[in-house]
């Protein structure tokens, strides 16, 4: 375990020195191909230092539970930095943990660990006692990577519609303006309230025409989005001071290529859940 | 219509019966500790599903009414546990337990409106708060035996006890992975991503990692005992955090999606 802590506090050093040296972590360059390339050489190091681990003990030591639990235990003290201080994008160092080289030094380390038990157990494979393993590990592995990597190609922008008036354009939060590839039109603007007047339903009927000349109708609700051409579109906002007699509707399109890799490693995750939850704890 | 005006009958009745339960645990009468505990949770179920109906929507919102949950989970968590393995301490423990949550839900009664703002509208809302609720319930008896072990426990203790507080742990975070994933994926649909590092979420990791660590130091030939029933106390601390301890929290008081009360 000492090494594990080593290597761990190793880690952190060095983030500290990356941190002054070069700043934090610039994510925004990782967009694509970036990611792409950057996943790649990740995976081809992984596999390097388990191709390498009977030369360098190491890299055997990196697919133990000896390397995995410190990895874990310096992970939550870093987590639980980020729990008590008050995150914004434009926090330095505590105040803005997920640019921090330190935890992104850790996380990878976690990674790293991640996929040298994953190789070893692919490669001695058996169906009946590996398939609960291989959920919990590479569907981990599988989200966290994507997720963290593919963040870069996140697009979420803003689109305010008006009642009659189709919208082409959206805003980013960094208030870049894009032309999206489809119009927006607010029909109407619909909202329900409880007694006490706290809002009870907002929805807007909106009619969408694809740059193709598709046409189509649809309503969306809070925890309804629609699909449209890739892009996810949520109700996400009116204009507050007219209530119910809004005549704008404030929507979010978000486009993630990476979800469908995330979605897989949650999945299996899920499945290895609920084999845990069957199998319990595997005697010896 | 059934208002919080009545939960003291359900709450008495149920609390009785759980007693008796647990009484006829002790004395090695299990049909009697089944029957009771079994006919206290479907009072105290009845009350659950009450509230539902006239609130018109699940009574997962505000603290008092997860409380509700816990208080209906322990019980249950405690006569599974007993049925597994026959521990006839254990109903007393998720008796009193459960008592302690009813005996703060009369205390401090919140008041709880049918307002239930549009995000948590959603098919996602019951599952992800049951799961979670159960999930803290399990992992609060393996603490209680943890506890036990370390501090009251005076010979040795065995590798069968070690046995059924690993057992605990893996259904524990089992539910709580389900629980953690369910929340990712009801965030995408209702705020557009599935994981935001909203301090909930923060903690909710910090947690998960916690028991992890658990698990995985059980799984070394030369674990120290005591350590490992140490890191599930910790770990339960965390989950505290996780589970009302940020509503304390500066860092989390405007920025949370998960922070409703106020």
């Amino acid at each position: 375990m000492k090494e594990g802590f080593a290597i761990g506090i190793g880690l952190i050093a060095l983030g500290v020195v990356l941190q002054l040296a070069v700043g934090p972590v610039a994510w925004s360059a990782f967009a694509w191909p970036v990611n792409g390339v950057v996943m790649l050489a990740f995976v081809a190091i992984i596999a390097l230092i388990y191709a390498l681990r009977k030369r360098v003990y190491a890299m055997l030591f990196l697919g133990t539970n000896y390397a995995a639990i410190p990895a874990m235990a310096l992970a939550v003290v870093l987590t639980i930095v980020m729990g008590l201080t008050i995150q914004s994008a434009e926090g330095t160092w505590f105040n803005n943990m997920l640019s921090f080289w330190p935890f992104v030094l850790i996380y990878m380390l976690i990674a790293l660990i991640l996929g040298q038990v994953i190789i070893g157990r692919a490669l001695h494979f058996k169906w009946k006692r590996d398939i609960p393993f291989m959920l919990n590990h590479l569907g981990l592995f599988l989200a966290m990577t994507t997720a963290t990597l593919g963040n870069a190609d996140v697009q979420r922008l803003r689109m305010i519609t008006t009642e009659g008036l189709p919208e082409w354009r959206a805003v980013a939060d960094n208030g870049m303006v894009k032309t999206m590839p489809m119009s927006i039109e607010l029909k109407k603007f619909m909202m329900e309230t409880y007694d006490d007047g706290s809002p009870k339903r907002f929805a807007s009927a909106i009619k969408i025409v694809e740059k193709s000349g598709r046409e189509m109708e649809a309503t969306i609700d809070v925890n309804k989005p629609i699909v449209v051409d890739g892009w996810k579109i949520y109700q996400y906002g009116y204009d507050t001071s007219m209530g119910a007699e809004s005549k704008i509707s404030i929507l979010e399109l978000v486009s993630d290529p990476w979800l469908p890799l995330v979605y897989a490693g949650i999945f299996m995750m899920l499945g290895g859940a609920v084999c845990m939850f069957i199998f319990g704890k595997k005697r010896k | 219509m059934i208002t919080w005006e009545q939960f003291i009958y359900f709450a008495v009745a149920a609390v009785l019966l759980w007693v008796v339960g647990a009484w006829g645990a002790w004395k090695g009468r299990a049909k009697m500790a089944y029957a009771t505990t079994g006919t206290g949770l479907l009072v105290f179920f009845s009350f659950i599903v009450l509230m539902w109906i006239s609130l018109e929507r699940p009574p997962l919102r505000t603290m008092g009414e997860t409380r509700l949950w816990y208080s209906f989970f322990l019980p249950l968590a405690g006569i599974i546990v007993y049925t597994r393995w026959k521990y006839k301490w254990i109903l007393t423990f998720s008796t009193i337990l459960a008592l302690v949550f009813i005996c703060v839900n009369l205390l401090k009664p919140e008041m709880h409106s049918k307002a239930l703002m549009p995000a948590l509208q959603s098919p996602w809302f019951a599952p992800h708060v049951i799961v979670y609720m159960f999930c803290y319930a399990v992992l609060g008896a393996a603490t209680v035996m943890a506890i036990y072990l370390l501090f009251f426990k005076k010979k040795a203790v065995t590798a069968e006890e070690l046995e059924i507080t690993d057992n605990l742990v893996y259904v524990g975070l089992a539910f709580m992975t389900v629980g953690m994933l369910f929340g990712a994926l009801w965030a995408k649909e209702a705020w557009g991503h599935y994981w935001n590092w909203d301090p909930k979420e923060t903690w909710a990791a910090i947690t998960w990692f916690a028991y992890l660590i658990y698990i995985h130091y059980r799984r070394l030939p030369n674990s120290n005992q005591r350590l490992a029933l140490w890191c599930l106390i910790v770990a339960f601390v965390l989950l505290q955090m996780c589970w009302w301890g940020i509503n304390y929290l500066p860092s989390a008081q405007a920025t949370s999606v998960h922070t409703y009360n106020s």
